[in-house]
């Protein structure tokens, strides 16, 4: 077995302790709201969610760099290391802005189940490596991958805050995010996740099509992979233009950004690996 | 502008949504280039939203009065036309350069051109030398290395190494390294009739894609076809890394001609029906897949300045209002404090 293995358990076990805690520090607000403890609430919950997602991010950036010095290259080339790379990047940009903005605080208990997804599906793969293809020595993939992270991370967050307005649907757990604002200020602070969602694939498509140009000699293509972000890119403007010329309800919204994350996180982990020739060398 | 003249609906943001639409469905027919689609499926979109978008750009002071969307969505529409002008004007084709070779403009093959291309592929002057191709184990390929001799117009000769992502570019023309490479023998045909020797290369197919069919044929004037076939020594090994480099290999050319079967080395020669053939050296021939768009350029600004558009219309939408944060904390203390046996109530 690779040492890197090591490394992405203790990451992920780092990732379920912080599940935990989100699900206690959230389950203290119910019981707060409902007047069924005594105990003040903290923000020891919060803290301890915090620590051990950064916990986690560090042992998965040991794992990635482990893995880098034995394969000699870095996490863009097989599904093994990119969901890895999205576990670290998707957990990194989450907990800083769950550190800055504490709204977002209590959607951990949706965007870190939903971090599960990757976090699972990595534990079922076969460890091996591909080579690095000859056109991944190029200085735009860092700028293509660095600022589809970004993408991705705040469609997340997107998600997550339009999990909350679901969850709210139910009484049940609407008792759960009581402390947070009404549906109507989580929609803006949504959409203006998505907003920036929009800025970072603008700009993810730009250094892909530079990227494109010096590798095959053409910035675009319409293979499987830039046909699915261009639609993806489409579709975020569309729901973009939905929520902010007309008065579509918070509800809807709320369905457009999971439309949004669900079509991206199949752009990312379904396209390249199910159809074979996109964006790898060809012999 | 009045806000009901036809102008203002001809840019509205619904009509934008089924611009949209009707473009994600050009895009998923566009899927895989295939070539019984029409490139209409993305043309009329295209066009419905750039005459969509310029009205909208003009008459809509929800666009217009805001800098940021303002120049976000004229970006965009540059980005159409733009695209729309590098369709016309674009060139690619395919040219397989034999080593010691200058380019030819007239040997290109597959060109495709835009009805207003106007480049001057004629004036590209380079030679091709020598390449390596890097492999790793299991023959998966890895870097290209073509080393060129540039001349610039006062026939200063630069050398260069390009490759993969490095493309030669000259007159605008950007030349790709292809994986498609290989062996070319170096004959010459002396006829039996004492007329002008001829001397050239006889390409073999892609190699190592093709390393069990290295064969070609080739009738000299007036004379019957020979079959040529190629027994190459390159070391490739398919279990461990290997450098392809055509400076190392050896190759035996097996000659056929009607019943005459003859092995020939470098340096030898045979007598056949028509003249004597020279196998006279081996050598390598190497892709190249040529592009030119004058307009990528252009089109990198345009969507950078989109971008900015986009970032300057956002940055006030972003910086999160102070009062949903205040408001948040000042609730969860007021429940705080509400909820019975509290510290505070005791
Ligand atoms: C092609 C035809 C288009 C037209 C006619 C159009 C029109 C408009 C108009 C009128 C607005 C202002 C809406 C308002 O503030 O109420 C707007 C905003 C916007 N548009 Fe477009 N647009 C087009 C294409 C696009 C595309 C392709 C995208 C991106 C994928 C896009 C993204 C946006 C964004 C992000 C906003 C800002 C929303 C806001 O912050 O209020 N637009 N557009």
């Amino acid at each position: 077995m690779f040492v890197e293995v090591l490394w992405l358990w203790a990451g992920l076990a780092a990732y379920a302790i912080a599940t935990y805690y989100a699900f206690r520090s959230v389950a203290q607000y119910r019981d707060a709201a409902t007047g069924m403890t005594s105990e003040i609430v903290s923000h020891s919950g919060e803290k301890r969610v915090l620590f051990f997602m950064m916990a986690g991010v560090v042992l998965l950036t040991i794992c990635m760099i482990v893995r880098w010095l034995r394969i000699d290259h870095g996490p863009f080339v097989d599904l093994f290391e990119l969901l890895i790379s999205q576990l670290w990047s998707l957990g990194l940009i989450y907990a800083v802005s769950y550190w800055r903005f504490p709204l977002l605080r209590p959607t951990a208990v949706i965007v870190l189940p939903m971090l599960w997804i990757p976090g699972l599906w990595v534990l079922t793969l076969e460890v091996s490596s591909i080579p690095n293809p000859p056109t991944y020595f190029n200085d735009w993939k860092w700028a293509h991958v660095g600022f589809g992270k970004f993408f991705l991370a705040f469609c997340l967050i997107g998600t997550g805050l339009a999990g909350v307005i679901f969850a709210r649907m139910h009484p049940y757990f609407a008792r759960s995010f009581q402390f947070m604002p009404t549906d109507k200020v989580l929609d803006n602070y949504a959409w203006r996740f998505m907003l920036l969602a929009l800025v970072f694939e603008s700009l993810m498509l730009i250094a892909g099509a530079v990227w494109a140009q010096d590798a095959w000699g053409r910035y675009w293509a319409w293979d499987a992979l830039e046909t699915s972000a261009f639609l993806n890119w489409l579709l975020l403007g569309a729901a973009i233009h939905a929520r902010f010329t007309y008065n579509i309800s918070v509800r809807t919204g709320a369905i457009l950004i999971v439309l949004v994350f669900v079509f991206a996180f199949i752009t990312y982990f379904g396209i390249p690996f199910y159809s074979g020739a996109a964006h790898k060398g060809v012999i | 502008m009045v806000k009901n003249n036809v102008f203002y609906s001809l840019g509205s943001p619904r009509l934008a949504m089924v611009g949209m639409a009707a473009l994600a469905i050009g895009a998923v027919l566009s899927y895989g280039n295939p070539d019984t689609v029409s490139i209409w499926v993305l043309i009329l979109p295209l066009l419905f939203l750039a005459v969509n978008l310029l009205m909208a750009i003009l008459t809509n002071p929800r666009i217009y009065k805001r800098h940021g969307l303002l120049l976000f969505h004229v970006g965009l529409l540059s980005i159409v036309i733009l695209s729309a002008i590098g369709r016309l004007t674009h060139f690619e084709a395919d040219v397989e350069m034999v080593r010691d070779t200058v380019f030819d403009s007239t040997e290109v093959l597959r060109a495709k051109a835009g009805i207003w291309h106007d480049g001057t592929l004629a004036e590209v002057q380079f030679q091709q030398g020598h390449y390596t191709v890097d492999y790793s184990p299991g023959l998966v390929r890895g870097k290209t290395k073509s080393y060129i001799t540039v001349f610039d117009p006062s026939g200063v000769a630069t050398q260069k190494i390009v490759g993969d992502d490095t493309p030669l570019v000259l007159e605008g023309y950007r030349f790709y390294t292809s994986f498609n490479k290989g062996f070319a023998p170096i004959l010459t045909w002396q006829p039996a009739d004492g007329g002008e020797p001829l001397t050239g290369a006889i390409p073999m197919p892609s190699y190592p894609l093709f390393e069990y069919k290295q064969d070609n044929q080739w009738a000299p004037p007036d004379s019957e076809q020979i079959d040529f076939w190629l027994r190459l020594d390159t070391g490739l090994t398919e279990d461990e890394a290997w450098t392809l480099d055509g400076r190392h290999a050896q190759g035996i050319l097996v000659v056929k001609s009607g019943d005459q079967r003859v092995e020939l080395r470098p340096g030898e020669s045979t007598k056949l029906p028509g003249g004597v053939l020279v196998y006279e050296q081996l050598t390598t021939w190497l892709g190249y897949k040529i592009f030119y768009d004058p307009t990528l350029f252009w089109l990198f600004i345009a969507s950078v300045l989109t971008v900015v558009g986009m970032t300057a219309h956002f940055w006030r939408k972003i910086t999160l209002d102070i009062q949903d944060q205040v408001h948040y904390k000042q609730k969860k203390m007021r429940i705080q404090s509400a909820v019975p046996g509290s510290r505070e109530r005791a």
